[in-house]
């Protein structure tokens, strides 16, 4: 299996502050990892530096087989990497049409007219400001946006983040559809269940560390570890059924 | 008197066009390329003086167009060259100092080339007729000046409206980051819209020197207002900008009208007033500077 990310020994600083420290990990063709670990732990950081949104000090990210640490974001995304960013990130003063219209088109199965057949709410609302649009529907458009660009490979930066249970097993399942289309996706989430449900593998971070890398439903099984790892609470748990 | 009102509204509203359309390019570069950008005179009255030299080749016409392109390609070479290097500092204190000594510079390139004492731009013999004798003040000239301002804003805004780069501009003002994580080129998005600013700037300039002929430091009398216009009309807001423009440029013509020698001062009192009335300006976000 040839990876997709491989990163090594990252380390990444918000200005003097030092968040991680040392972070490897590797993402197969096709794969779904899974990034968990308590708020704070370093997971938007290293999705952050895998995008080149902040620049590791120090250690190398390489995607698709190509060095990458240093590129700027767009050089990134452009080499088929699609992001979601955590918060969503729309363009809250843009029409839905409009969010759609700023990554540049590309070839591939996904168009504007696809994404809206994937999510028929966003045709609907096209003509809708981003900012006047529900979190599931901010989530939607995030998805679709990234998807424009026709990734090969997926970074979710915490997709079910303030939505209503209803609403998040829609996202899980588009992001499952994903997989099946032979999409490689990290997924961060702090709904540590879900998360594994549909991944492969599963890395947990602590204080800007790795501190468990290997297989997803091992961590789901055990979950004595999956509280002291990752801080999982019983209601996470809940918010599955 | 109400002759003498519509006289001097009409002159405010014609000034009120050129402040907008330097406020314009002015917002434009200030929204994306995080740039106060004080050059933006000194372009100005490059872009004259390209015409100047460009007029009896091309004709006013061909200068009208030639010289603000040939003044966005200097721009282009600027951003790319200087500008860009200082976009990672986030205190615009960088990018001002630079572009402050860019002006000075600008300033006195074109002193050099062209001379330090002013001279007149000739413009079509047709547009300098009075239409009526009742109305003399209504030059063609002077209609002709607002119809470029509008064009160039209805231009500008279906640009911004209509086109992926517009809406990437648009996008891009609100959230940099992102739209280069979408798989913008960042660098390309800011060169195209400081050529834009600059362009407006040049073509603002060229029609001032129509009516109040060349010299090297034309740029200084109305970049101020420009900036007056922006603060007005909201920081981050280029409808904002606009109307700022018009409305200092008619309050500064109205009070000609009445008290001449405080049509200078009315916008400063103007922009004082929003500033302690309403800070972000009729147009800009909340939460900007209250």
């Amino acid at each position: 299996m040839s990876a997709v990310l491989e990163a090594e020994g990252l380390q990444t600083y918000y200005g003097k502050s030092h968040i991680l420290h040392g972070v490897s990990l590797t993402v197969g063709e096709g794969e779904l990892v899974a990034l968990l670990g308590r708020n704070g732990a370093g997971k938007t950081t290293t999705m952050r530096s895998i995008m080149g949104l902040t620049v590791p000090r120090e250690g190398r990210v390489k995607l698709f087989g190509r060095d990458t640490t240093g590129k700027p974001p767009y050089r990134v995304a452009n080499l088929g990497v699609g992001y979601v960013p955590e918060g969503r990130k729309i363009f809250g003063h843009l029409t839905v049409h409009e969010n759609l219209l700023v990554p540049p088109q590309t070839k591939g199965p996904w168009t504007i007219e696809t994404v809206y057949q994937l999510f028929p709410r966003l045709a609907e609302r096209r003509t809708s400001k981003g900012g006047r649009l529900s979190g599931g529907e901010q989530e939607m458009l995030s998805i679709a946006r990234a998807l424009l660009l026709n990734p090969k490979f997926l970074i979710l930066d915490e997709p079910s983040q303030g939505l209503a249970p209803v609403i998040v097993q829609e996202v899980m399942r588009t992001v499952g559809r994903m997989k099946g289309e032979g999409m490689s996706i990290l997924l961060v989430e702090q709904n540590a269940f879900l998360a594994l449900e549909l991944a492969d593998r599963a890395y947990v971070l602590s204080d800007g560390e790795v501190v468990y890398d290997g297989n997803a439903a091992t961590l789901a099984d055990d979950r004595a570890r999956m509280e002291q790892l990752a801080g999982v609470s019983h209601a996470a748990v809940d918010i599955r059924h | 008197m109400g002759l003498l009102l519509l006289f001097n509204g009409f002159n405010g509203l014609i000034q009120g066009a050129f402040y907008a359309l330097m406020a314009l390019g002015l917002a434009l570069i200030l929204g994306l390329n995080n740039t106060i950008n004080f050059a933006q005179g000194a372009f100005m009255a490059l872009a004259a003086y390209f015409s100047f030299t460009l007029t009896p080749y091309v004709g006013f016409w061909g200068g009208l167009i030639i010289a603000p392109l040939l003044a966005g390609a200097l721009g282009l070479a600027i951003e790319t060259t200087l500008v860009r290097r200082l976009y990672n500092r986030k205190d615009p204190i960088y990018t001002l100092l630079l572009t402050f000594g860019l002006a000075f510079i600008m300033q006195d390139m074109i002193r050099t080339i062209w001379g330090a004492q002013g001279k007149p731009l000739a413009i079509p013999q047709f547009l300098n007729q009075p239409l009526s004798s009742t109305y003399f003040f209504l030059t063609g000239y002077r209609l002709f000046v607002v119809g470029v301002a509008l064009a160039g804003t209805a231009a500008l805004f279906a640009v911004l409206r209509f086109t992926r780069i517009g809406i990437r501009i648009r996008a891009g003002n609100s959230d940099l980051e992102t739209i280069s994580a979408l798989g913008v080129n960042i660098y390309l998005l800011r060169s195209a819209n400081f050529v834009i600013g600059i362009v407006f700037a040049g073509v603002a300039g060229i029609l001032a020197a129509g009516q109040l002929g060349l010299n090297p430091n034309m740029g200084d009398a109305l970049i101020m207002p420009a900036f007056v216009a922006i603060v007005v009309g909201g920081v981050g807001s280029l409808v904002g900008s606009l109307l700022g423009g018009l409305i200092i440029g008619l309050a500064s013509g109205i009070t000609t009208a009445f008290y001449p020698a405080a049509s200078e001062v009315v916008i400063y009192i103007i922009m004082g007033v929003m500033l302690v009335v309403r800070p972000r300006g009729l147009m800009g976000q909340e939460g900007l500077f209250e």
